[in-house]
């Protein structure tokens, strides 16, 4: 990133290469629309593009990416204000007929559930879990895109679980 | 103990028996590092099955839209090579200081420099020019070659005063010199100080040594201009001597009718 900051646009390419596909799980996780995941990816790596010179060279650059994905998120859901209470069964719908690439249409009945469960959740919870996965469980990185401690990282992290086990256990239910 | 009553904290969560105070002090030890969220069994679990979820992938309309946008990013930077990002502050700010501190040895450079050079300094410096012009004048009259010897009379041109070592080298110069062009220009260089008795004293005595026509026309020509009467006797040496040309001796018979 340090050369694409210093102009070497090209490397821009290579970390495209290399992020596309987790910034869009994360993208995907939070809205599940294919179309507009795609753009918001796209408007990420432009805000990177933008905002390049702003890149410090000190920090890990996925933790930089996952900080700006947030914001292209959060005014996302701003701008449309969509979906934070999605109806399990549109939102199931719309999968049946999505011809995503998502192979959730072979995915187990847990995985399912599963992803019914975190479509369940608050942004902010779901966020979190997110950010979990796909910063690999480096609480500290997760600290500093969310702006708060280790430690209170670890505590939303035991919360979102907990809400998401009690949705899951809820869906499995009326299966 | 303590560990003991995180053990038994965990094993209660874990069997689903926690009531929401015991879950709030999980929440505080879980913060202060002292349990990991994988010893919360279930949690877990669920947390490995979020893991191993297979991950979405884009479609490929996403790479078209980024790489298009590389593109014009790309053509946009060539269009514009010296567009203007204003930098950080950190990276402006010593940059800032150096362009002031410069600005501030500039100001004081030329302050310095413009400071009126004090009367003395003036004067010394004239003389240590002055000395520099006639040291060159005095060895470029030793060099062998006539021309450079010319160079050397024409030098005192540009000096408004000359020292006694220099006019007894114009001297020697003009009576000695084996080149007749060359003593012409001492002559000519000695003119300005002809005000000088000793000068003038030099001249007469120099009439006698010439053995140039043009030469002794030339004193004869200057003792009239400076009505310069002493000098009469060393010219009339010069009009009886059988040696001067008679073109020459006419001349000077000229000059001493006017001096007389």
């Amino acid at each position: 990133m340090v050369k694409v900051r210093d102009g070497d646009l090209d490397r821009l390419g290579l970390l495209f290469e290399r992020y596309k596909r987790p910034l869009y799980g994360f993208f995907y996780g939070m809205n599940r629309d294919q179309e507009l995941c795609e753009d918001l990816v796209q408007n990420t790596f432009i805000r990177i593009l933008k905002y390049r010179h702003l890149f410090r060279g000190d920090g890990d650059f996925k933790t930089w990416m996952f900080h700006i994905a947030r914001n292209v998120s959060h005014d996302q859901f701003r701008k449309n204000k969509i979906r934070l209470k999605e109806d399990v069964d549109r939102w199931h719908e719309r999968l049946g007929h999505n011809e995503n690439k998502l192979s959730e249409m072979q995915a187990t009945e847990e995985q399912e559930l599963l992803n019914m469960a975190m479509a369940r959740l608050p942004e902010d919870r779901r966020e979190v879990l997110l950010l979990s996965k796909y910063e690999e469980k480096k609480y500290k990185e997760i600290g500093e895109i969310l702006g708060c401690s280790e430690g209170a990282v670890k505590v939303k992290v035991f919360r979102a679980l907990q809400e998401l086990k009690a949705v899951y256990q809820q869906l499995e239910k009326r299966m | 103990m303590e560990t003991n009553k995180i053990i038994e904290l965990i094993a209660k969560y874990n069997e689903g028996l926690a009531d929401p105070s015991e879950i709030k002090l999980l929440e505080q030890w879980i913060e202060e590092g002292l349990v990991d969220l994988t010893q919360l069994r279930e949690l877990s679990a669920l947390d490995l099955q979020l893991m191993k979820q297979e991950e979405p992938v884009p479609s490929l309309r996403l790479d078209d839209q980024f790489h298009a946008m590389l593109a014009e990013e790309k053509k946009k930077m060539k269009r514009t090579p010296l567009s203007f990002q204003f930098p950080e502050w950190n990276m402006l700010f010593p940059r800032l200081a150096m362009a002031a501190s410069l600005l501030l040895v500039g100001f004081i450079g030329g302050y310095w420099l413009q400071r009126p050079i004090p009367q003395g300094d003036v004067q010394a410096l004239t003389k240590e020019v002055s000395e520099m012009k006639e040291m060159m004048v005095l060895s470029l009259l030793e060099k062998e070659s006539a021309s450079e010897r010319l160079r050397a009379v024409s030098l005192t041109d540009d000096m408004d005063h000359v020292s006694d070592k220099v006019t007894k080298a114009l001297f020697q110069t003009l009576n000695h010199d084996p080149n007749v062009n060359v003593r012409l220009a001492a002559l000519e260089a000695l003119k300005p100080y002809t005000k000088q008795s000793e000068v003038r004293q030099e001249l007469i005595h120099s009439i006698s040594q010439q053995d140039s026509p043009l030469v002794q026309v030339t004193l004869a020509e200057l003792m009239v201009s400076i009505q310069e009467k002493k000098s009469v006797k060393e010219l009339q040496k010069l009009l009886d001597n059988d040696r001067t040309p008679r073109e020459v001796k006419n001349k000077i018979k000229e000059s001493i009718d006017v001096l007389i």
